[in-house]
């Protein structure tokens, strides 16, 4: 999806010894920022709310001038007109949630829409401690919405609920992507939010862009791995379909001659579909005859080990995908693993994670 | 065992100035607790020190360095005597001048201390949402900072109620004219008055409980 607005960033900002450098364009109705706590994520968009004046650069939304370190242009917050969700919701604590939300619409205006989309017309008298934290963020982004801004920034804003809460809060996000038509810059350190959310996606890595593209592309190419590693999945493949089977509740990926067996889900036979596991999810065993109940048992060779704390990572070659395997420094000495050793990768169904758009 | 009118002079010229002080330096508190607390400017430190100085230099020298100034030889004395042929040492004004001084500081540092609390991530998002520096200060800063306000006001007047040093040394201590509550205790204890010391002691002690009680009161959460 287009966006129709052009919005160009180009500025340079530091802070400490820290230097968010960026030059890029956005032009997707989605974009997201991909990167690790400490890549300038939040910098970035302090820097385009107008929060923060950046050192050098211009900031331009359409055709106007933001920011222009050439000209002295730096157009207040208030002028802006982003509306902006924060990471830790930041509502306003002295006020309901009807106030919150009021407190940037523009008068004779009603909230019903934002209200309805995010279903909270149930919490409209109550004060943000009375709210748990997925409604908290429902609130802030209904507060955001109902300013009419330009363009919505999102800060992480489902970094501080669970796993649970976070996959009930997608679905309002894919709710304001359709209702809204306006711009949205997503900022995570989790490529899964990209994959679900973004059309177009750029890696901030030490407060620079290393790579950019469609999010599908983005996590198979080499320089989105250090990343991926960093937020925290460290094996993401992408793997042709080969049957699903509603009844047996599996679907079955092909890796080279191997199977991979991950929980049903309504998948085209043949397609590509990109899942992610973590490292500490994945079991070694030396036999591949194991009477357990895991469903998936690739057959690798080791093909480094390197000592990462009080782990030993573990890189295999499996059908041509390299695998990133977390065990201890006991279990590696016990199983006498070595570079070139034989080994069975065992993986739960259920720790396969979907990545889907 | 009736309170005299001397008395009632005092309570009500004590009560009457630390109002009137409040209301003055309210505004100028205001700002200049907003300044400290939120603000980085060039010259941030003088100014703090500036507001602060009357809490550390003994009374009685800020009493004798405010006659000097608002004296009918003094900087702003002789202007004032020649503009308006106003003479402000030993008159009302003067006690009122000399509490606001005194109890400035006080209540500037609960302001400050109100609005240093208030999350400037808050007032960011307010910026966010459309509102105007000044609007974020009344709607945002201002609310959530009222602890702190509420506690340097009653601490500023209940620091003006007492005040004794700066008062004696710009404003005198003339009976039914400039003196105050702590005036008058220290002339009766100088007379050997016991019975007017305990009636103004014991309502000195009650006003001074009755304050900070109804600061816990409205700040306790």
């Amino acid at each position: 999806m287009e966006n129709g607005i052009r919005i160009h960033l180009s500025f340079r900002k530091r802070l400490g010894g820290f230097v968010l450098d960026v030059d890029c364009e956005l032009v997707k109705k989605v974009s997201a920022f991909l990167g690790a706590s400490g890549s300038g994520k939040s910098t970035l968009l302090n820097c385009i709310s107008g929060t923060v004046s950046p050192d050098a650069g211009e900031i331009v939304f359409g055709g106007e001038m933001l920011y222009s370190s050439a000209t002295g242009i730096n157009l207040p917050p208030e002028k802006r007109r982003f509306g902006y969700v924060f990471q830790e919701g930041y509502l306003f604590p002295h006020l309901t949630v009807a106030q919150n939300i009021r407190y940037g619409q523009p008068k004779s205006r009603d909230s019903t829409t934002v209200i309805d989309i995010l279903e909270i017309s149930e919490l409209l008298q109550r004060y943000p401690k009375q709210l748990s934290g997925g409604q908290r963020q429902r609130v802030a982004i209904a507060r955001a919405l109902a300013m009419e801004p330009r363009m919505l920034l999102m800060d992480e804003p489902l970094a501080s609920l669970d796993n649970t809460l976070k996959a009930r809060i997608i679905p309002y996000l894919h709710h304001v992507k359709d209702a809204f038509d306006i711009p949205i810059l997503y900022v995570t350190h989790a490529f899964s939010e990209v994959l679900a959310l973004a059309d177009e996606a750029f890696l901030l890595s030490d407060g620079k862009i290393t790579a950019t593209g469609e999010p599908h592309h983005l996590l198979t190419a080499p320089s989105a791995m250090p990343i991926a590693q960093l937020t925290g999945v460290e094996n993401i493949l992408s793997l042709p379909v080969m049957l699903s089977d509603k009844a047996r509740g599996v679907t079955s990926l092909e890796i080279g001659s191997q199977q991979l067996v991950i929980p049903y889900t309504d998948a085209e036979i043949g397609g590509l579909l990109p899942v992610a596991i973590r490292a500490e999810d994945i079991i070694i065993s030396l036999a591949p005859d194991l009477p357990i109940s895991a469903r998936n048992m690739l057959h690798g060779t080791i093909q480094a080990l390197d000592v990462v704390g009080e782990r030993t990572v573990l890189s295999i070659l499996v059908e041509g995908h390299l695998l990133s395997v977390k065990i201890t420094h006991e279990a590696r000495q016990q199983l006498q693993l070595q570079e070139g050793s034989a080994v069975y990768c065992v993986i739960k169904a259920n720790a396969i994670n979907l990545l889907r758009t | 065992m009736r309170i005299t009118p001397a008395e009632v002079a005092a309570l009500s010229l004590s009560i009457k100035v630390a109002l009137l002080s409040l209301v003055i330096m309210f505004p100028p508190g205001l700002l200049a607790g907003w300044l400290l607390a939120k603000r980085t400017f060039p010259g941030k430190a003088f100014l703090n020190t500036l507001v602060m100085w009357p809490l550390v230099l003994p009374p009685i020298v800020s009493g004798y360095l405010l006659l000097i100034l608002f004296g009918k030889h003094g900087f702003i004395g002789r202007f004032i005597h020649q503009t308006f042929g106003i003479e402000i040492v030993f008159s009302q004004l003067a006690v009122v001048i000399a509490v606001s001084i005194i109890s400035f500081p006080l209540l500037v540092r609960g302001i400050v201390t109100g609005m240093e609390a208030v999350p400037p991530e808050l007032e960011n998002a307010a910026r966010t949402l459309g509102a105007s520096p000044l609007k974020v200060f009344w709607t945002i800063t201002l609310p959530l900072a009222y602890r702190g306000i509420i506690g340097g006001t009653i601490l500023g007047f209940s620091k003006s109620l007492g005040e004794f040093g700066a008062t004696i040394m710009v404003a005198g201590n003339i009976p039914g004219k400039t003196q105050t509550m702590a005036l008058a205790i220290f002339s009766a204890v100088h007379l050997g008055e016991d019975v007017s010391v305990y009636r103004l002691v014991f309502i000195s002690t009650i006003v001074a409980f009755v304050a900070l009680w109804l600061t816990e009161r409205f700040t306790l959460r």
